[in-house]
């Protein structure tokens, strides 16, 4: 998943930012204004956007504004030090998703920033489900047929990106730009890599039963079980 | 007891007054009514009177006896029968009188030759103005020698009961007519005042909707097109102006330093719990207690800079002996705490101070030294690597004010951000602010500490050139010296 910060307060994007790479192991960009945010929102590679209310150049508001009039639906996380109701009235109505009143706990931080990660691509629970495999994205575990899978960072990253839509095909650029942050490039030959051990570490536990993910040459890759029909759009 | 004196509405007043001016004025025309009307009832009394004595006098012939007598022959009198009238000679022989009269009971003062006199008396109840007059009667006129000339007197009366009535009905009438004037005006005033007050109704009812959540007034077309009102509608709508400029200033700083320090805040919680999301080496620990200690710091500086500002703005804060510090010596101090800083940025400082100056301003030692200290900073943190900073002391332009400049050769400042960089928690630039890490607050703070010692501070700029701070203040006399500002700059020694 892959998150965009935009936030002038330098110390406080950091923080964020680590948190976010640390915690739910998100790749993070920042932005330290709001016409800077605008243009690395305009790339649309984002999951989820954090935005800041008071900045330089483009306040937060307007930044939204501009989002929504393109019609760009990424969930927008709004941090605010603004009081009262009718702003984040206001926020809300403007297409903000959520408010998190600074000074915030970080972990309410990350918790609200992955629900919001995970109602955007339409699921309600972190506990994702297919037969025979099972994606808990809260204590971040996999388990094939019951039986625990020791899977590394990016791995688990990979898998908890398309289980979101299974039997949906993702471009290996697409898969790069959410996992990733803005040099996402300099690991265009590691991701197949990646996916190579993801497949071998899933299917070692149920030899002989169909592969769970598929790669489709010159198309990428998709996940080959689960409901029989596809989900098309992203 | 009520302790303010009832003070009554405007149109209250005004009725009153107009009332008031009014029952004077009846009072005064009745008062010259009654003197008119006597007079002119008078005389054509009067006139009657001798009309009548004329004729009693008419009726006065000769006796045809031997002493060359005269009598009153009464066959052609016909006066009305309340009247009386008498006619006697110069011996005093009564001639003839009226058939209700009876002669004075005492003897009637001798009247003055050639002249009418009247004189009052009361007669079976009614006043009666009387008229005694002199005449003469030639007795014989066709006799040679001219005849003989008889002297006689005659007194009429008349009762003057019908005259007051006439005089009074007069005023009565000019009363009554008064009174009925007084009785449609009140009202009528009371209705005009009320239409003609409107305006002033419509201007207070509007101004009484003004709040400090509500600002909006806008004043009737009436209150600012009606002469008496146009100055207080203007007054109140600056007035309002100014008051509301004040309040949403008021607000936007509260709502900035609620933003600054509610960030500064999270900025810390946030250090804090992200050492605590998992378990890390002692090594990461330190680097992480170290960051959230600068962090705290940085809180720390941001509270300190509010409050000195909030301690500078208050003006109220003024106790104590007036301050003096000594401009020269506070130089120096800025220079001195200044000098690691610009070490580090490896900019030069190069101050021109006149030698031996004693110039003194209206600051306490501590906010001159801040002043001058905050000014050096901000040219220091905006000065590239191997540039100057100059500090120059002059004279100020206006007599009685000294001058200094704080000059920087740095990138300058945007000619739209100009006019903005004075106020509180400004950062129109982010790339300057984020580079000295700055609130935004270091400028507002030297301009209240000027402004408070009514100096004036200005900024000039040419983009990718230099910064030009200029700060006049005004000179006082110093303390260790007792001669005027202007010498005590001028001596040396």
């Amino acid at each position: 998943m892959r998150v965009l910060l935009v936030e002038d307060e330098v110390r406080l994007a950091d923080n964020l930012a680590d948190a976010l790479r640390d915690g739910p192991g998100f790749a993070v960009d920042c932005a330290l204004d709001g016409l800077d945010g605008d243009r690395m929102a305009g790339n649309r590679c984002y999951d989820l956007i954090i935005l800041d209310l008071m900045l330089p150049r483009l306040d937060g508001h307007g930044l939204l504004q501009r989002l929504r009039a393109r019609e760009d639906a990424t969930p927008v996380l709004i941090l605010t030090a603004k009081e009262g109701k009718e702003t984040i009235v206001e926020l809300l109505n403007a297409g903000a998703d959520d408010y998190l009143a600074k000074p915030f706990d970080l972990g309410e931080l990350i918790a609200r920033a992955k629900a919001l990660i995970r109602r955007g691509k339409g699921a309600a629970h972190p506990l994702f489900a297919v037969p025979g495999l099972e994606v808990n994205t809260l204590e971040q575990t996999v388990r094939r047929n019951g039986v625990l899978v020791d899977l590394s960072p990016t791995e688990y990253r990979i898998l908890e990106y398309l289980i979101h839509h299974p039997r949906r095909i993702f471009s290996k650029r697409e898969l790069l730009e959410h996992l990733y942050d803005y040099n996402w490039e300099h690991h265009s030959n590691v991701i197949e890599a990646h996916v190579s051990n993801l497949r071998k570490k899933l299917d070692a536990v149920l030899p002989g039963a169909e592969p769970v993910i598929e790669t489709l040459r010159g198309r990428g890759y998709r996940m080959a079980i689960g409901p029989e029909q596809a989900v098309v759009q992203s | 007891m009520s302790k303010a004196k009832k003070s009554h509405s405007i149109a209250f007043r005004l009725i009153a007054a107009v009332l008031a001016v009014e029952l004077l004025s009846a009072l005064l025309i009745g008062f010259l009514s009654f003197g008119y009307e006597r007079h002119i009832h008078f005389l054509a009394f009067d006139a009657i009177l001798h009309g009548r004595v004329a004729s009693v006098l008419g009726a006065v012939q000769d006796a045809e006896d031997t002493q060359d007598n005269v009598i009153l022959d009464k066959t052609d009198l016909h006066f009305p029968k309340d009247d009386i009238y008498e006619v006697y000679d110069a011996q005093g022989r009564v001639l003839g009188r009226s058939s209700n009269w009876h002669g004075m009971s005492a003897p009637l003062p001798e009247p003055p030759h050639h002249h009418d006199r009247y004189f009052h008396l009361v007669l079976s109840g009614q006043q009666y103005r009387v008229l005694v007059c002199r005449g003469s009667r030639t007795v014989d006129a066709g006799a040679p020698g001219g005849g003989k000339l008889r002297h006689i007197t005659v007194l009429y009366g008349a009762p003057t009961a019908r005259l007051w009535h006439a005089i009074r009905a007069a005023v009565e009438f000019y009363a009554a007519g008064s009174i009925l004037l007084l009785a449609v005006t009140g009202p009528l005033i009371a209705w005009l005042l009320h239409r003609g007050l409107l305006p002033l109704r419509q201007l207070a009812a509007l101004a009484s909707r003004v709040s400090a959540d509500s600002w909006q007034f806008s004043p009737p077309a009436s209150a600012r097109t009606t002469p008496e009102l146009a100055p207080l509608t203007t007054a109140m709508e600056s007035v309002l102006q100014r008051l509301e400029r004040s309040f949403t200033q008021q607000r936007t700083f509260v709502s900035d330093a609620a933003h600054e320090l509610k960030t500064a805040v999270a900025v810390v919680k946030s250090s804090l719990q992200l050492l605590g999301l998992r378990q890390r080496t002692p090594h990461e620990y330190q680097a992480g207690l170290d960051r959230s200690l600068a962090d705290i710091e940085r809180l720390e500086e941001l509270v300190a800079k509010m409050l000195t500002l909030a301690r500078v703005e208050d003006s109220s804060a003024t106790s104590g002996p007036p301050a003096v510090a000594d401009l020269a010596e506070c130089v120096h101090q800025g220079v001195a705490q200044l000098a690691s800083v610009a070490e580090l940025r490896r900019v030069r400082m190069e101050t021109e101070v006149p030698a031996g100056s004693r110039a003194a301003v209206p600051l306490t030692q501590e906010d001159c030294s801040m002043l001058i200290s905050n000014l050096l900073l901000n040219a220091i943190q905006h000065s590239p690597p191997e540039s100057s900073v100059h500090l120059r002391v002059t004279l100020g332009q206006q007599p009685g004010t000294v001058e200094f400049r704080v000059e920087d050769h740095g990138d300058g400042i945007d000619p739209a951000a100009l006019p903005h960089v004075l106020e509180r928690f400004y950062r129109g630039d982010p790339s300057r602010a984020r580079s000295t890490g700055g609130a935004g607050l270091g400028l507002a703070i030297c301009k209240a500490v000027v402004e408070r010692a009514g100096g004036s501070i200005v900024l000039a700029s040419r983009p990718a050139q230099d910064t030009t701070v200029t700060v006049s203040l005004p000179l006082v006399p110093h303390p260790g010296a007792e001669a005027s500002p202007a010498s005590a700059w001028l001596r040396t020694g």
